[in-house]
């Protein structure tokens, strides 16, 4: 009996955590870093004023085990799968941690949803989606899936990119390098001194501040891009279509690249000519404003 | 062994720019070819290597079929030749580049089986259209090469596709390897 309660004791105590429900908790630095892994299934933290790195959720019945430990400033959480991997390995994590951590979520096969951390991010997924509020700065990137960051204005770097979906930033300010493959780029309400945002087949669509001094950069091969700067923008303006027209409320009209044959472009200085403004397209209009 | 081959990777993956800004380590002997002034000559052989190159199949196993200017022969290259009889005047983009670009698509698509077939697909697909555009652009140079805009995209579509070929192969590797406890 005494051999039978030792076995049952040791296996609800065990680690690490096997497949099912999941709900654990290890102390933690108030500003480390905490490193999740899932292959498949779900990823979602969340920032919270304990120092503390809180796991729940539920793993997929073929799942080998959760890896849950702490080394020194940094916490790792694994979801460990077999090799040769099939089903039953969909897991979904819920994962606070503290509010001043950096984070870096990798994933395969799942969705990965962030709010309230305040530390630098690393969110990369192959198949899903990022979704995530950034305070600092943030590389968010996705294969096939929507990759979405929004901000608070505070200066930071963004790096998002997806091949097949969209990227859009909402509020995001400082730096940022935004790409698509197929699908388009959204930068909206935010203020910069770089930007730099491209698609393959897809739009561009950019409403925001240029700083001074800043340096802009769209591009598209396939696809319309439409630039509202938000207020006024000083800067040397090189705006250039193969096969598109140019739109623009401010500045000189665009001209024929060559009398004979396609091509639209357009170069001007605008302000004082600190900043830079590169524009261009192969297949698409572009339209420009500064509002 | 296959440490060895992924730091290989990594370090040649780490050479490649990804923003629009090259780097000048990778990219001097592409740059300093398309920025030179000169003007093809046009012989036949040259006018075979620097045949337009079009991008048929749908499947992984892509064919390129390089067509000779409006005649000539029609000349089917394997995808790993794509890049010795690419698309602008008569120059080839370098061994650089194409050991780089190499070395990235054996391991894209060592990965990409790994892939959900729907995301592999997906993937695919969209490597398909950077390559597309790689052709679209190689055309247009084609009838315009010295247009600075268009050769300026050109390399930007190179560096899409290695870029897509990088992604997609690094970040289900390095999930992968951190599962590996």
């Amino acid at each position: 009996m005494k051999k039978l309660t030792l076995v049952i004791v040791g296996v609800l105590f065990a680690w690490p955590v096997m497949a099912g429900e999941v709900d654990e908790t290890l102390d933690a630095a108030s500003d480390g870093r905490v490193d999740i892994s899932n292959i498949a299934g779900s990823v979602t933290v969340r920032g919270w004023s304990r120092d503390q790195v809180e796991v729940t959720g539920t793993l997929g019945r073929n799942v080998e085990k959760l890896i849950f430990e702490r080394n020194n400033n940094k916490v790792t959480i694994k979801v460990k799968v077999p090799r040769k991997s099939g089903r039953g390995i969909d897991s979904d994590l819920h994962v606070n941690v503290p509010e001043n951590s950096s984070i870096d979520v990798g994933a395969v096969s799942a969705d990965i949803e962030v709010s309230d951390v305040l530390g630098e991010q690393s969110l990369q997924t192959v198949s899903g989606d990022v979704i995530t509020a950034a305070a600092a700065d943030v590389v968010a990137g996705s294969v096939s899936g929507d990759v979405e960051v929004s901000g608070d204005n505070s200066d930071i770097e963004a790096e998002a990119s997806t091949v097949s979906g969209d990227v859009t930033l909402f509020r995001v300010s400082g730096e940022v390098s935004a790409e698509s493959v197929t699908g388009d780029v959204v930068v909206d309400e935010g203020s910069f001194d770089r930007v730099d945002v491209g698609t393959v087949n897809g739009q561009v669509l950019f409403q925001s501040a240029l700083r001074k001094d800043g340096k802009f950069s769209a591009e598209t091969v396939n696809g319309a891009v439409d630039v509202e700067f938000v207020g006024a923008v000083s800067a040397k303006v090189d705006v250039d279509t193969i096969n598109g027209r140019i739109r623009n409320c401010f500045g000189p009209d665009a001209e024929r690249i060559s009398k004979y044959g396609p091509g639209w472009t357009l170069n001007f200085t605008s302000g004082d000519g600190d900043g830079r403004v590169d524009i261009s397209t192969v297949n698409g209009g572009i339209n420009l404003c500064s509002k | 062994m296959t440490d060895v081959r992924e730091d290989k990777l990594e370090t040649a993956a780490r050479r490649l720019a990804t923003d629009i800004s090259p780097d000048r380590d990778l990219w001097p002997g592409i740059a300093e070819t398309i920025a030179s002034p000169r003007r093809p000559r046009w012989t036949p052989m040259l006018a075979q290597a620097a045949a337009v190159v079009l991008l048929i199949g749908a499947s992984s196993a892509v064919t390129y079929v390089a067509v000779k200017g409006q005649e000539g022969p029609v000349v089917q290259v394997a995808p790993e030749l794509l890049f010795e009889q690419a698309s602008f005047g008569s120059h080839n983009l370098g061994p650089g580049f194409q050991d780089a670009r190499n070395m990235l698509a054996a391991e894209f698509d060592a990965e990409l089986v790994r892939l959900a077939p729907e995301v592999r697909d997906d993937v695919e697909a969209n490597l398909k259209i950077v390559r597309i555009a790689i052709v679209e652009i190689s055309q247009a140079l084609e009838e315009d090469p010295d247009n600075v805009l268009l050769q300026e995209r050109l390399l930007r579509a190179y560096r899409d596709e290695l870029s897509v070929l990088r992604r997609v192969g690094g970040l289900t590797r390095n999930v992968m390897m951190r599962n590996d406890i």
